[in-house]
C-alpha cells in the first residue's frame, strides 16, 4: 500500500498542508480584509479630496464688482472652479456666517478686505490679494503712462531643462512607494509566518514525528514554499484590486507602467521571499517557544527596514540618490529598494539584472547555511541553541 | 529481524550508548526498560534516524536501514507531538500521506484506526480541544496510521488511564501477532513483564541483559520461600543467605547448595508449610541487573 515518497513529493504535501492551513485561518482572511478596506478608503479619500481641492464660492459687493472677471481669469488660469455672487454687506456677512459663501470680498482701494467664518482658505487668500496686487499695478503703470503688458514681459523668467520633464513622474512615485510597502509587508509577514510555523512544530514536539518519515531539508523547503505561496497570493489580490481600483478612479493613468511595476514586485517578492525565508526558518529553529522568537528575529528587521525607509523618505526627492544606487545592488536590501528605483524609472535594465544576479547568489549561500542551522537545532528543546553552536555541530 | 548492531553515541562529555546491540523478530513483542538517561529513547531515535548514530548499524530484513524502511515503521516519540491547531483527521491524514500513502488509502486508513481507537467522534475537532487521554489515542493512530512494518513506541503507556492500558495492549498484541516487531519502552515492569515476549534491560548506555522473563532469571542463584518455621531458623545455615525474614516465610537464596539439605534444616527448624522455588517477578531482576553494575563501579 505504501509506495516509496519521492523528495519532490514529500516537499509537495508539505507545501500544500502549509498553504491550506495559512489560507483558512482567521488571521490571513482577516488582514486581507483589513488591507483591501485600507485600500479602498485610500482611494476614495484621495478621489474625493481631488475633487473638492479645487472650488470655492466667494461673494463681491458693489464696490468690488469691477474686479470679478480679474478673479475668474485667475482662477481659470490656476484651474480652479470659482463661484462668484454679488451680494449687499449684510447679506453677505449672512451668507458667510450660515456657509453659503466662503468669503466675502469688500472695500475699496487701500481699504480692501476679506471675511471669512473662522478662517478663510490660504489659496483663495492668495488667489484673491494676487488679482488685487495686478489690478493695483496696472492701474499705476497706465496712469504713470507705461504698458502694464511690456513691464510685466521685462520682468519674466522663463525656466528650461535639458531633458524634458517626464509629465508621469508624480504616478511614478507612487507606484514606487506602493511597490516599496508592499513588498516591505509580504517579506516582513510571511517571513515572520515561516520562524512561527518553525517554531510551533518544535514547541508542540510534532517535528519528531515529521523528521521520522522525512529529511529536514524537504521539511523546510515545503514550509518556504507553501508559505511563499500564500504571500504572493495575497500580494496579487492586493495589487489587482489597487491597479484595478487606481486606474478606475484615475489616480493612476499609466498602465503599462503599473504593469510593469507588478510584475517586477512580483520577481522581487520570489527573490526576496526565499532570501529572508531561510533567514527566518534558521532563526526559529534556534529557540524552542514563540515567546523567545521575538528577540531572535527582531535582528532580521534591519535589512528589511533600511531599504524600505529610504524608498519611501529618501527617493521620492532624491531619486538619484548615491547611496541608494550603491544600495540596492546590495542583495539584502535590493529586494524593497531595486524595484522602487526602476517603478520610478531610474534604474536602467543592466542595474535591476545585475542587483537579481547578485540576489540568486545570495539565496545559494543563505539557503545552504539556513539548511545546515535549521537541521542542527530543529530537534534540541529546552535553551536557546548558540548561533556558532549551531553552525558547527552535527546530531 | 530487526537488529540493532552496536550502536553508539556520544552527546559532548556524555556516552549515551556504548554497543547496544540487541534483536527483535517479527511477530515478538520486546519490552525495553531501563532507568531514565539509561539510553531507551536515544536508541529509538537512532532506529527512526531523527538522531545519527557515531557508531553501528540498525538493519531491518539483514539490510543498512535506509529512508524509505524508516517510511514503514511507525513512531510514538517520548515527546508526544502533534499539531495542536489542525483537526484530528486531517492531521492523521497528513502524515499518512508523508508515509507514502496515497490520498484514498490514506483516508480510508484513518477511519479504520480511529474507530478501532475510539477518537472516530472527534475526527472533526482540533486536537488541542481533546482531552489528553484522546491525544494519546490519536497519537497512538499516527503511529499505526501507515500499516507499519515495524513499531517503535516510546512509552506508550505513560498516562492511560486502565481502560486505555487495555486497549493499547490489545493492538501491540495484535500487531506482534500479525508478524509486526514492536519495540516499546516503559517504566510499568508488571505490565512487561505481563505483555511481552522478550525483555532487554539498559543502564548506562549499555544492554545489561536481553531475553524472555525466564531467561533472564536463569543465572540468578536458587530462592526459595519456605513459611512454617519461626523467623531466623536460617540464619546460621552454611551455603544460604537470607533475604527477606517475615513472620511466617523466610526467603533464602542457595550458594550452590541443595534444596534438600535446605528442606531438611527447615524441617528440624519447625513444621513446614510451604517450600517453594520462588520466581523472581521483572522488577526484582531489573533491581538486581541495574544495581550490579553501579556496585561493581564503586569497588573498581
Amino acid at each position: 500500500m505504501t509506495a516509496p515518497l519521492t523528495p519532490g513529493r514529500a516537499v509537495m504535501l508539505v507545501a500544500r498542508r502549509e498553504f491550506t492551513t495559512q489560507v483558512r485561518s482567521k488571521s490571513f482572511v482577516i488582514g486581507l480584509l483589513v488591507t483591501i478596506a485600507i485600500f479602498a478608503i485610500y482611494i476614495a479619500l484621495f478621489s474625493f479630496i481631488g475633487s473638492q481641492s479645487s472650488s470655492n464660492s466667494l461673494g463681491v459687493t458693489s464696490s468690488t464688482a469691477a474686479l470679478e472677471p480679474a478673479l475668474q481669469a485667475a482662477a481659470k488660469a490656476q484651474d480652479r472652479t470659482l463661484t462668484i455672487t454679488q451680494v449687499d454687506r449684510a447679506a453677505g456677512e449672512a451668507q458667510v456666517a450660515n456657509g453659503d459663501l466662503d468669503a466675502l470680498f469688500d472695500g475699496s482701494p487701500g481699504s480692501y478686505s476679506l471675511l471669512g467664518k473662522d478662517t478663510v482658505d490660504s489659496s483663495l487668500q492668495q488667489l484673491v490679494a494676487g488679482t488685487v496686487q495686478q489690478a493695483t499695478l496696472t492701474d499705476a503703470l497706465t496712469s504713470a503712462g507705461q504698458d502694464p503688458a511690456a513691464v510685466a514681459a521685462r520682468g519674466t523668467v522663463t525656466v528650461d531643462t535639458q531633458e524634458p520633464l517626464d509629465p508621469e513622474r508624480g504616478q511614478r512615485l507612487v507606484l514606487a512607494i506602493v511597490v516599496a510597502v508592499l513588498l516591505f509587508m509580504s517579506l516582513v509577514g510571511y517571513g515572520s509566518a515561516v520562524a512561527q510555523g518553525v517554531v510551533e512544530e518544535k514547541s508542540s514536539r510534532v517535528v519528531e514525528l515529521l523528521l521520522s518519515t522525512i529529511r529536514p531539508v524537504h521539511l523546510l523547503s515545503g514550509k518556504i514554499l507553501g508559505l511563499g505561496l500564500v504571500g504572493l497570493v495575497q500580494l496579487l489580490i492586493l495589487s489587482a484590486i489597487g491597479l484595478v481600483g487606481a486606474l478606475t478612479v484615475g489616480i493612476l493613468t499609466i498602465p503599462t507602467a503599473a504593469a510593469g511595476a507588478l510584475v517586477s514586485a512580483v520577481i522581487w517578492y520570489l527573490l526576496g521571499f526565499f532570501l529572508y525565508a531561510s533567514i527566518y526558518a534558521a532563526a526559529g529553529s534556534l529557540v524552542s517557544r514563540q515567546e523567545e522568537l521575538q528577540s531572535t528575529v527582531a535582528p532580521i528587521m534591519f535589512p528589511l527596514f533600511i531599504p524600505f525607509i529610504f524608498a519611501v523618505s529618501v527617493l521620492p526627492n532624491d531619486p538619484r540618490n548615491t547611496l541608494g544606487t550603491i544600495l540596492s545592488f546590495i542583495p539584502l536590501f535590493s529586494p524593497t529598494l531595486m524595484p522602487a528605483r526602476a517603478a520610478m524609472g531610474v534604474a536602467p535594465m543592466w542595474q535591476v539584472l545585475v542587483a537579481i544576479g547578485l540576489t540568486i547568489l545570495a539565496i545559494i549561500g543563505v539557503v545552504l547555511l539556513a539548511a545546515r542551522i535549521y537541521r542542527n537545532s530543529v530537534l534540541r528543546t529546552g535553551s536557546r541553541v548558540g548561533l556558532r553552536e549551531a553552525l558547527r555541530s552535527r546530531s | 529481524m530487526l537488529e540493532i548492531g552496536g550502536i553508539s553515541k556520544r552527546f559532548g562529555q556524555v556516552q549515551a550508548l556504548d554497543q547496544v546491540t540487541f534483536t527483535v523478530q517479527p511477530g515478538e513483542l520486546f519490552g525495553f526498560v531501563g532507568s531514565n538517561g539509561a539510553g531507551k529513547t536515544t536508541t529509538m531515535r537512532i532506529v527512526l534516524g531523527v538522531l545519527t548514530a557515531d557508531g553501528g548499524e540498525v538493519r531491518w530484513k539483514g539490510r543498512p536501514i535506509d529512508a524509505d524502511v524508516r517510511r514503514r515503521i511507525g513512531y510514538m516519540p517520548e515527546e508526544r507531538g502533534l499539531y495542536p491547531k489542525m483537526k484530528v483527521g486531517e492531521q492523521l491524514e497528513y502524515l499518512a500521506r508523508l508515509h507514502g500513502l496515497a490520498a484514498a488509502d490514506a483516508r480510508a486508513s484513518v477511519e479504520r484506526w480511529t474507530s478501532r481507537l475510539g477518537v472516530e467522534a472527534r475526527i472533526r475537532d482540533e486536537v488541542q480541544k481533546l482531552s489528553l487521554g484522546n491525544q494519546q489515542r490519536v497519537q497512538l493512530s499516527a503511529a499505526l496510521v501507515h500499516d507499519p512494518e515495524v513499531l517503535v513506541l516510546d512509552e506508550p503507556f505513560s498516562g492511560l488511564d486502565p481502560v486505555a492500558v487495555e486497549v493499547m495492549s490489545t493492538v501491540l498484541r495484535e500487531k506482534a501477532d500479525a508478524g509486526v516487531p514492536v519495540i516499546f519502552s516503559s517504566h510499568q515492569l508488571d505490565l512487561v513483564e505481563r505483555l511481552c515476549d522478550r525483555v532487554g534491560i539498559i543502564s548506562g548506555g549499555r544492554m545489561v541483559a536481553a531475553g524472555t522473563v525466564d531467561e533472564l532469571r536463569t543465572g540468578n542463584a536458587e530462592r526459595i520461600d519456605v513459611s512454617g518455621p519461626p523467623p531466623g531458623w536460617a540464619d546460621a545455615l552454611p551455603g544460604v543467605r537470607v533475604l527477606e525474614s517475615g513472620q511466617h516465610t523466610t526467603r533464602v537464596e542457595l550458594d550452590g547448595t541443595s534444596d534438600q539439605d535446605v528442606l531438611r534444616a527447615a524441617m528440624a527448624a519447625g513444621p513446614v508449610h510451604s517450600f517453594a522455588p520462588h520466581r523472581p517477578p521483572l522488577t526484582e531482576l531489573y533491581r538486581d541487573v541495574v544495581a550490579a553494575p553501579a556496585a561493581t563501579e564503586e569497588g573498581a
